[in-house]
C-alpha cells in the first residue's frame, strides 16, 4: 500500500472529477449552512435569557463550521453518483483508477478534523465557563425548586411559596433544585437551562432572565404516570411587580 | 413433535431414543413453564409475609424466583446442560453426538434445537432479529398513533410509558444483534476460512439465551409493564410495578448471551483465521464484528450488575440506589451509561464495517486506506468507553467533570471522520454498480452525517443544557442507530442473502423498500428534530399544540417507514421461497465466503483455504 498518485506529470487538480467535486462543494457549503442555521433559528424559541442566546449562537456557529466538511462528503457522493452508473446483474469492468491509499489525503483529513474538534471544544469551554460563573453572581436571588410527582414547587427566601414561578427581569437568579420522590429535570425552555432534580441532593443552576413575558417550565426526565403534564409557567415581570407579588405571596403564606 | 432420527448411533441397536435427541424447543418451553409454575406455587406458599414498609417486596421475590426458575428450566429443556453434565461425569460427547448437535442431515428440525452449526445459529439469529424488529415497529406505530393528536389519550399513560420502554429496549437488543448475530455467525467464520466457531456449543448457547430472555419481557407486559423507559432509571424503577422484574431478568439473561457471544467471536477471529490471513489481509468487516463484540465484553457485565442491584433493591430491600438508605440514583446512571455508551458503538461499528466491506465490491476498486479504517474502528472503540458521563451533563452528579467528558466525546469525531474518509475515498472515481447496498452506502453517509453533526451539538455542555431530554436527542440517536446502523444491516441482508439462503434477493423489492424506508426515515426524524428544538420533552404522551405540526410530519413518515419495512419483509419471504437461484459468487467479490458452494456443506471447506492477498484487489491484474 503505497502512495498511488498517478506517476504521470498531470496535475491532480486538473482531473474533471476534482473540478466537479469542487463546484458541488461551492454550492453545498452555503446551502447546508443556510438551511442548517435557518432550521435551528426558526425552530428554537425566542431567547428569554443570555444563556439561551448563547446556545442559539453556538448552534449557528457549529452549523457553519460543519457545513464545509459535510459539503465535501456530499460533493464527493454527488460526483460519484453523477458519474456513469452501471445497472444490471453482472458487475461492470473494474475501475481504472486504483488509489488504495493516499497519505496526504489521510493526514490532511485527520489534521482538519482534529482542528475542528479543538475549535468546538474551546468554544464550548468558553461558554461553559461563563455559564458557570453565573452560579457565583453577587446580588442574585435564590429560589428553591422542589420537584415531586407531578408538580413543581418554588420557595423564596422570604418564606413565600408558589406553584408558579415569578422572576424579576434582569436580576440574576440561582435555583437550588431537589426532588421529593424520583428524578425529575427542571427545564426552563426559553431560558436554555436545565438541571436534574435528584431526591436527597440539591443541584444548582443560574440564569438571568432578560425579557418580560410568560415562559414554559417542563419536566425533561421521565418521572412516571403523568410526566407529560408536569409543566407550568414562569412569569418574568418588572422588578416592581416582582416585589409586589413577593410581598403579597409571603403575606398569604403568613396568614395560612 | 417426534424426535427419533436415523443416525448411526440410534440405528446401532439402542432401543430407547437418547435424551440428547428428545430435547428441542417444545421440551424447553414445557420444562421452563413447569418449573416456573412449581416455583411460583412454592414461593406463594412458603415465603413469609412482608413486615417492612415496602409494598411489593414479597411479590417481587415471587416474580423474580419464578422467572429464574423459567430460565433454568428452559435452558435445561433445550439441552444446554447435557454436554457440561457429561463432562463432569467424565464422558465427553461422542463424535456421532457432536454430529447430531451440529444438525447433520436433519433438515428443518435443526432450527428448533440446540444446534451448534454456525450457519444454523446465523439463520436463527436472522429470524429472531426480524421478529424483534416487527414487534418493536408495531410498538413504534402505537406510539405515533397516540401522538397523532396533542391530547394523546388513545392509550392509558401507564400502558403508553410501558410501550415506550419496551420499544426502546427491544429495539436496542434487536440492533445489537442485527449484524453480529445473523451475519457475524453465518458469514464471519466462512469469511475467515474456518469450519465453525471456536466454541460451537457456546454459539448455540448465546442464541437460546436470547429466546429464554424474551419470555420475562413478554411476561412483564402482563404484570404492569416497563413504565420507566428503556433506561429504567432508579429510583423510578424502584417504585415501578412488578413488570420491572421482567426487565431486570431480560437484561441479565441478554447480557449473559452477549458476553458468551463476545468471547466466542473474539476467540474465533483471533485463533481461527485461514493460513495466510494476516491482520493486513483480514477483511474490514471482521474488524467491525470483533470491535463490536469486544466492546460488549467490558460493557455488558456492568449492565448485568446494575440490574442485579436494581433487583436486590426491589426484592431484598437493599439500597444501592435509594438515597434514604445511603445509596444514590447517580450510581445507577453511571453503571447504566458505562454500558450505554459503548453499546451504541456495539450497534454502529459492524453496520458501518459491513458497508465498508461492500464499497469496494460495488465500486470495483480497492478499499481506500484500509489502515485508516482499522485505526478509525480502534479509535472509536477505545474512546467510547471514556465518554459515558456525557449522558449526565445536567444530572448534577459532577459538574466539574463536564469539561473532560466534553473533550473525550468530541475527540470521537476524529476516528468517526476516518470512517467517512474511507467510504468517500472508496467512492472516489470508482465504477458504480447500482444495487441496493450501493444506495445504502450513500444513505449511510447522508444519515450518519446528520446524526454526527447533531451529536456535536449534543456533546457541547451549554447546548446540551437546552437539548438534553428533548425529542432532539431521540431524533439524533435514531439517525445514528437506525439511519446508519439499520441501513447497514439491511444492506448486509441483501448482500449476503444469496449466500445465506441460496437465492437472490428480489432486486425491485429491495429498491422499493430502500426508498420508502429512507425517505420515510428522514421525514420522521426531520419532524422530530423540529419538535425537539421547539422544546418538546421525550417520552411524553401528550404535548402542547405548538408541537402539532412536527408531530404530524413524524407520524406520516413513520407510516411510510412501516410500509417500506413490510415491502422488505415480503421481499425476504418471497425471495427465500422462490427467488432466482444464486450463483456461487453473484457479486464477483473476493472474500472467502463467496468461494464455497451453495448450499454450503456442513463444515464449509473440504480443504481449508490459504490466503495470499487482501480481498480488495480489484483491477490489479490489468497492470
Amino acid at each position: 500500500m503505497t502512495d498511488l498518485m498517478p506517476p504521470t506529470k498531470n496535475k491532480w487538480w486538473k482531473h474533471p472529477d476534482v473540478k466537479k467535486t469542487f463546484i458541488f462543494w461551492l454550492i453545498f457549503t452555503p446551502a447546508i449552512g443556510i438551511f442548517g442555521t435557518q432550521f435551528h433559528v426558526l425552530s428554537m424559541p425566542d431567547p428569554a435569557s443570555e444563556v439561551m442566546g448563547g446556545v442559539i449562537g453556538l448552534m449557528r456557529l457549529f452549523t457553519w463550521a460543519a457545513s464545509p466538511v459535510a459539503a465535501l462528503v456530499f460533493a464527493i457522493c454527488a460526483t460519484a453518483i453523477t458519474s456513469p452508473r452501471h445497472y444490471g446483474d453482472n458487475p461492470p469492468a473494474d475501475a481504472d483508477h486504483q488509489i488504495s491509499n493516499s497519505p496526504r489525503a489521510n493526514a490532511l483529513w485527520i489534521v482538519i478534523s482534529a482542528v475542528m474538534c479543538l475549535f468546538a471544544l474551546v468554544v464550548g469551554l468558553i461558554v461553559l465557563q461563563k455559564d458557570g460563573d453565573a452560579l457565583h453572581e453577587a446580588g442574585a436571588i435564590n429560589v428553591n425548586v422542589t420537584g415531586q410527582q407531578w408538580a413543581w414547587n418554588y420557595d423564596y427566601a422570604n418564606g413565600a411559596r408558589s406553584e408558579v414561578l415569578y422572576l424579576p427581569v434582569d436580576v440574576p437568579v440561582i435555583f437550588h433544585i431537589t426532588s421529593k420522590d424520583v428524578k425529575h429535570s427542571f427545564w426552563v425552555v426559553e431560558m436554555g437551562i436545565k438541571m436534574d432534580a435528584n431526591p436527597g441532593y440539591t443541584t444548582e443552576a443560574a440564569v438571568t432572565p432578560n425579557k418580560i413575558g410568560v415562559f414554559n417550565v417542563r419536566c425533561a426526565e421521565l418521572c412516571g404516570l403523568l410526566h407529560a403534564y408536569m409543566q407550568n409557567k414562569v412569569h418574568v415581570v418588572s422588578k416592581a411587580d416582582y416585589e409586589k407579588w413577593l410581598a403579597d405571596r409571603s403575606a398569604l403564606e403568613a396568614r395560612s | 413433535m417426534t424426535t427419533t432420527l436415523n443416525h448411526p448411533a440410534a440405528a446401532a441397536g439402542k432401543s430407547r431414543t437418547p435424551i440428547i435427541e428428545r430435547l428441542n424447543i417444545v421440551t424447553a418451553f414445557a420444562l421452563g413453564a413447569i418449573s416456573a409454575f412449581v416455583v411460583w406455587r412454592l414461593a406463594l406458599q412458603f415465603l413469609p409475609a412482608d413486615t417492612e414498609v415496602r409494598l411489593f417486596t414479597r411479590e417481587d421475590k415471587i416474580t423474580l424466583l419464578s422467572m429464574i426458575a423459567w430460565f433454568v428450566g428452559f435452558m435445561t429443556g433445550i439441552g444446554a446442560l447435557i454436554a457440561p453434565f457429561r463432562w463432569v461425569m467424565g464422558k465427553d460427547l461422542s463424535h456421532d453426538e457432536n454430529m447430531f448437535l451440529a444438525g447433520k442431515d436433519m433438515g428443518i428440525k435443526r432450527y428448533f434445537r440446540y444446534t451448534t452449526d454456525h450457519k444454523v445459529v446465523g439463520i436463527q439469529y436472522l429470524i429472531i432479529t426480524m421478529v424483534i424488529f416487527g414487534i418493536g415497529g408495531i410498538l413504534a406505530m402505537l406510539i405515533r398513533a397516540n401522538l397523532g393528536t396533542p391530547e394523546g389519550g388513545l392509550i392509558h399513560p401507564q400502558a403508553y410509558n410501558s410501550i415506550v420502554g419496551t420499544h426502546g429496549i427491544i429495539m436496542i437488543v434487536g440492533t445489537i444483534i442485527m449484524v453480529t448475530g445473523p451475519i457475524g455467525n453465518f458469514i464471519m467464520p466462512i469469511m475467515i476460512g474456518a469450519r465453525d466457531m471456536a466454541f460451537p456449543r457456546l454459539n448455540a448457547l448465546s442464541f437460546w439465551l436470547i429466546v429464554a430472555a424474551a419470555i420475562p419481557l413478554i411476561w412483564a407486559q402482563f404484570i404492569g409493564g416497563i413504565s420507566t423507559g428503556w433506561s429504567a432509571y432508579n429510583p423510578l424503577a424502584g417504585q415501578a410495578p412488578l413488570g420491572m422484574n421482567g426487565y431486570i431478568m431480560f437484561i441479565c439473561i441478554f447480557a449473559l448471551s452477549t458476553m458468551v457471544a463476545g468471547a466466542n467471536i473474539t476467540t474465533t477471529v483471533v485463533r481461527m483465521r485461514a493460513k495466510g490471513m494476516t491482520w493486513n489481509r483480514t477483511p474490514i468487516f471482521i474488524y467491525g464484528v470483533v470491535a463490536s463484540v469486544a466492546l460488549a465484553l467490558p460493557a455488558f457485565p456492568v449492565f448485568f450488575l446494575s440490574q442485579v442491584m436494581s433487583g436486590m433493591d426491589r426484592a431484598l430491600d437493599t439500597s444501592f440506589y435509594n438515597t434514604a438508605g445511603g445509596g444514590s440514583g447517580w450510581l445507577y446512571e453511571n453503571l447504566f451509561w458505562i454500558m450505554g455508551h459503548p453499546e451504541v458503538y456495539v450497534i454502529l461499528i459492524p453496520a458501518v464495517a459491513a458497508l465498508m466491506e461492500m464499497a469496494p465490491v460495488f465500486t470495483r476498486r480497492p478499499l481506500f486506506s484500509f489502515n485508516v479504517a482499522v485505526m478509525g474502528i480502534a479509535g472509536i472503540s477505545g474512546l467510547s468507553i471514556l465518554v459515558w458521563a456525557h449522558h449526565m451533563y445536567i444530572s448534577g452528579w459532577a459538574p466539574l467533570l463536564n469539561a473532560p467528558f466534553m473533550l473525550t466525546t468530541e475527540l470521537i469525531s476524529i476516528p468517526t471522520g476516518m470512517l467517512f474518509l474511507v467510504l468517500v475515498g472508496t467512492l472516489w472515481r470508482g465504477r458504480l454498480w447500482m444495487t441496493m447496498p450501493t444506495l445504502s452506502i450513500f444513505a449511510l453517509l447522508w444519515n450518519f452525517m446528520i446524526g454526527g453533526i447533531t451529536g456535536i451539538y449534543l456533546s457541547d455542555v451549554p447546548a446540551d443544557a437546552f437539548l438534553h431530554g428533548s425529542m432532539y436527542v431521540t431524533a439524533h440517536f435514531h439517525y445514528t442507530l437506525m439511519g446508519a446502523g439499520l441501513t447497514g444491516a439491511l444492506a448486509s441482508l441483501v448482500y449476503w442473502f444469496p449466500k445465506m439462503t441460496g437465492r437472490m434477493f428480489d432486486k425491485k423489492l429491495s429498491w422499493i423498500s430502500f426508498w420508502m424506508v429512507q425517505v420515510g426515515f428522514n421525514v420522521t426524524f426531520g419532524g422530530m428534530f423540529i419538535v425537539g428544538l421547539q422544546g418538546q420533552p421525550r417520552r411524553v404522551e401528550a404535548y402542547a399544540a405548538l408541537f402539532n405540526r412536527g408531530n404530524l410530519i413524524t407520524s406520516i413518515g413513520a407510516a411510510v417507514i412501516m410500509s417500506g419495512m413490510l415491502v422488505l419483509l415480503y421481499g425476504v419471504i418471497s425471495s427465500w421461497r422462490h427467488g432466482v437461484v444464486a450463483p456461487m459468487n453473484p457479486w464477483h467479490a473476493k472474500t472467502l465466503e463467496w468461494t464455497v458452494a451453495n448450499p454450503i456443506p456442513l463444515e464449509n471447506f473440504a480443504v481449508l483455504p490459504v490466503v495470499t492477498s487482501d480481498p480488495y484487489g480489484y483491477g490489479k491484474e490489468k497492470k
